[in-house]
């Protein structure tokens, strides 16, 4: 049967639920897309930080902390439980060099407004007990937190249904029609959604929908894969990451080269505790295309960067280990709002290891964006047209 | 009867496995991650039959796939890990 809509919104990841409830709560009529389940991609399979820290200072950081405001009501608001809690998050500094690269850094996002200081190593060890002797010290900030990124895809997604959504599970995208350049309908292997509006929030599948609308698309997966410990008394205090891990995160090509194998998969820590008590120990940032299983020499990578950091989780057992793909861009921005050559197809993918920080603010975007054509900050720099006109293979990567 | 333990390790019901499947959770991965059955220390080694059978009433059994295997098989003292690295 055929249906119809005012937006179809395609994925349903922590970008896609977020775009369809903000859409909802403005009265568009919406429909969503899922090919598999819900929080079944790389939202399903991250970690839990909603980091401001790692954020380049810019526009990068502005929407972070955008995004870091809503959050803070966003469990009331939903109605649900998202296990949201602000636990402050520090980065360890190993040594001289990484301490004069964060401490720029630090400047730059003080400047933008981001609450966030040097500590030495015994301030650190203070709230973060555990850490190795040798550090040199921490940035810290009161401004991160934690979030439970399936439960906030089953959040949104319920709001958006309240709010009168249409939220179709098990359904893949075949095709995008247009005609004289704009878009008409979705096909899918359910049957036809006419719409005008389209928005492609399929993360690392964001491509192949492109490709249906003849749209070539500058981002490609890159693994991240992370071990799970059996839960443990309250031992990680906030989110912990590692000066290395923002070296990963801005200098893939620093790091391919490598002969030691943690720089070569771009090992970067990021501890977290659940609310459960199993500590999450991330993060090999690695392009092995569409790959998601976990390997032994990157367990050991993230095993020894971990423990060399943080000698007091050595006596912690593992119990998983598992594998999400990244939405990689090349200059880590998003590619958020309309494309120039099809009228009526939005992108909002991308984002990364940010889309779960970023999940609130990317929905009020793309929601004012539809609806007003303009939103609350000026976003042209994250504009796919940024990559040139996105038609043919130009971009393809 | 519906506030039996299917998962032990993470304390969830019958009840909130059902609410899951209903939900349309039609794997076991889509209903771990509505429920976090499966996620505890045994890592679906009792629950996962059981969970399998609750899902057999609304899909075909034969399609209900099995959960990812993940490294490492069963819990490993993370300084084990790291000691391996030397041998």
């Amino acid at each position: 049967m055929k249906k119809n809509a005012d937006a179809v919104v395609i994925g349903g990841g922590v970008i896609g639920t977020s775009i369809a409830y903000y859409l909802s709560k403005k009265g568009i009529g919406v429909i969503l897309l899922e090919k598999d389940d819900l929080a079944s991609g790389s939202s399903g399979a991250c970690d839990i930080d909603i980091i401001l820290q790692s954020k380049n200072p810019g526009i990068h950081l502005q929407l972070a902390m955008e995004s870091a405001k809503m959050y803070e009501t966003l469990a009331d608001e939903l109605d649900f439980d998202i296990e949201y809690n602000a636990t402050g998050g520090m980065i360890l500094i190993e040594n001289e060099d990484q301490l004069k690269v964060m401490k720029d850094f630090v400047r730059r996002q003080k400047d933008i407004g981001l609450q966030v200081e040097l500590l030495s190593l015994k301030e650190a060890s203070k709230i973060q007990p555990g850490l190795s002797p040798h550090l040199v010290g921490a940035t810290y900030s009161l401004q991160d937190a934690h979030v439970n990124p399936m439960r906030l895809c089953f959040a949104f997604s319920r709001a958006a249904k309240r709010l009168g959504a249409k939220v179709y599970l098990g359904t893949s995208v075949l095709d995008i029609r247009a005609e004289n350049g704009k878009v008409k309908s979705v096909i899918t292997n359910r049957g036809e959604i006419e719409t005008n509006i389209v928005i492609n929030a399929a993360g690392v599948y964001a491509p192949f929908i492109g490709e249906m609308a003849g749209l070539s698309l500058p981002i490609k997966p890159r693994r991240g894969q992370i071990i799970v410990t059996e839960p443990v008394p309250k031992l990680v205090m906030a989110d912990v990451l590692c000066a290395k891990y923002i070296a990963a995160k801005y200098n893939p090509n620093l790091l391919k080269e490598s002969d030691n194998p943690e720089t070569r998969l771009g090992v970067g820590l990021s501890l977290s505790q659940t609310r459960d008590g199993q500590i999450l120990i991330g993060a090999t940032r690695e392009f092995a295309g569409y790959n998601k299983n976990t390997t032994h020499e990157a367990l050991h990578a993230i095993v020894n960067n971990a423990v060399r950091l943080v000698p007091a989780l050595r006596h912690i057992h593992a119990i998983r280990s598992f594998a999400g793909l990244r939405p990689y861009t090349p200059d880590g921005l998003p590619l958020l709002g309309p494309v120039e050559n099809v009228q009526g197809f939005i992108m909002a993918a991308g984002h990364e290891g940010d889309g779960i920080a970023l999940s609130p603010v990317t929905g009020r975007i793309i929601s004012d964006l539809i609806t007003e054509g303009k939103t609350f900050m000026d976003v042209s720099k994250l504009s796919p047209s940024r990559f040139g006109s996105l038609s043919g293979n130009e971009n393809a990567m | 009867m519906n506030e039996e333990y299917i998962c032990r390790c993470e304390e969830v019901t019958r009840k909130e496995i059902q609410e899951a499947i209903d939900d349309g959770a039609t794997t076991l991965a889509g209903v771990k991650r509505r429920t976090r059955a499966g996620m505890g220390l045994c890592q679906g080694r009792t629950c996962q039959r059981l969970v399998t059978q609750m899902l057999s009433k609304v899909k075909d059994p034969a399609e209900i796939k099995p959960p990812t295997s993940r490294p490492p098989v069963r819990a490993v003292k993370i300084g084990e890990i790291v000691e391996g690295e030397d041998e």
